[in-house]
């Protein structure tokens, strides 16, 4: 009886196996369409809160969304103006202050696309993400 | 237990053979627009093989970037039609991935993600796009490389200060690249520059900031 039962566990478990393989070699050039961001570069609401003064919030959503509301004091830097809206941003930054991206929520990838060209074309140093963005920031304001 | 295991297999099999489901032609697309265009397209078909009808229930973009839109909203028997996914390009570089969720009624199978893969061609490649000097400091030049696109050909840049308080020279360094020295007049004032960069026989601008700031902060 004992046999009988671990013999059907493991019949249904290849069974269940077959499609997750064939759905694994299928799927396998799939790409992801967030960017890959490193533990270290994302940074928590309170934690942003916390360095005070010394950050710059920068708004990675779209023109409508940072214009309905936005962080105090935060500057609108997106992809669809980069060109026309990334030397506003370089004439508040200074040496020495941190950046905080954020964009809609937890699933939004502008925030980490913008954090990634301004580490990589502009090269600014101390550059983070904010994890859960603008609704995690509006569920502790 | 053989029938039981062998029943157990058969309604699976029974029940995916009936279920009522959108047959797509391809769930990924990859676009090449030119330097040019403002939007890439992909218009993702697909056709109802099953007996009933599919009804949508929602199409979600994964970016405020990307639109979709479906032609109707319910695809009867036998039907057909497309989803048209809209990436406005704006001033994104690079490979753009991104996807749209559809949702149907179909229990088996409510979700699929459609994706549409962008290759955005880029004419120079600057690096860095910003150089600064803090208040100051000596007013020694640095240095800005410009890298043509592999499907481009560029002789020569022309780089324009739009303040007289930089001063630039560029250099043909040969393979497709050039390099740009950026140099202050001094460094005493806060003050800034936007550089344009633009290729020969082209109406196309590229962008660099050059600016002396204020020390850093002390904490």
């Amino acid at each position: 009886m004992r046999y009988s039962l671990v013999r059907q566990i493991l019949i249904l478990a290849v069974l269940a196996l077959i499609p997750a393989v064939g759905g694994a070699v299928y799927f396998r050039h799939k790409i992801s369409w967030r960017s890959a961001i490193l533990p270290s570069e994302m940074v928590t609401v309170d934690q942003a809160r916390a360095w005070g003064e010394n950050v710059i919030w920068v708004d990675a959503r779209p023109d409508e969304e940072f214009a309905r509301d936005h962080v105090p004091a935060a500057l609108s830097l997106n992809e669809d103006r980069w060109n026309e809206l990334l030397p506003q941003f370089l004439a508040a930054w200074s040496p020495g202050k941190k950046i905080v991206v954020y964009c809609s929520s937890l699933g939004c990838n502008a925030s980490r696309e913008v954090a990634r060209r301004l580490r990589r074309e502009a090269q600014l140093p101390d550059v983070f993400v904010l994890e859960g963005g603008w609704e995690e920031w509006l569920k502790k304001r | 237990m053989k029938t039981h295991i062998v029943a157990f297999a058969l309604s699976i099999l029974i029940s995916l053979s009936a279920r009522a489901e959108l047959k797509w032609e391809q769930t990924m697309i990859e676009l090449h627009p030119t330097s040019a265009d403002k939007q890439a397209i992909g218009h993702f078909k697909y056709q109802n093989p099953g007996k009933t009808p599919v009804r949508f229930k929602s199409v979600h973009a994964s970016c405020g970037c990307t639109t979709a839109q479906t032609q109707k909203d319910e695809v009867p028997p036998g039907g057909t039609g497309e989803i048209t996914a809209t990436f406005n390009i704006g001033d994104r570089t690079g490979t753009q991935v991104k996807t749209v969720t559809v949702e149907t009624d179909d229990a088996a199978n409510t979700k699929t993600v459609l994706t549409l893969r962008t290759i955005i061609p880029q004419q120079l490649e600057i690096n860095p796009t910003f150089v600064f000097w803090k208040q100051g400091d000596k007013a020694d030049p640095k240095t800005i490389t410009v890298k043509v696109g592999k499907e481009f050909t560029v002789k020569h840049i022309k780089v324009t200060s739009s303040s007289p308080d930089f001063q630039t020279k560029v250099e043909e360094t040969g393979k497709g690249e050039f390099k740009v020295d950026v140099q202050p007049k001094e460094t005493n004032n806060l003050v800034a520059s936007t550089l344009s960069i633009q290729p020969e026989d082209s109406q196309k601008v590229f962008y660099a900031t050059a600016r002396i700031t204020n020390s850093p902060v002390v904490q």
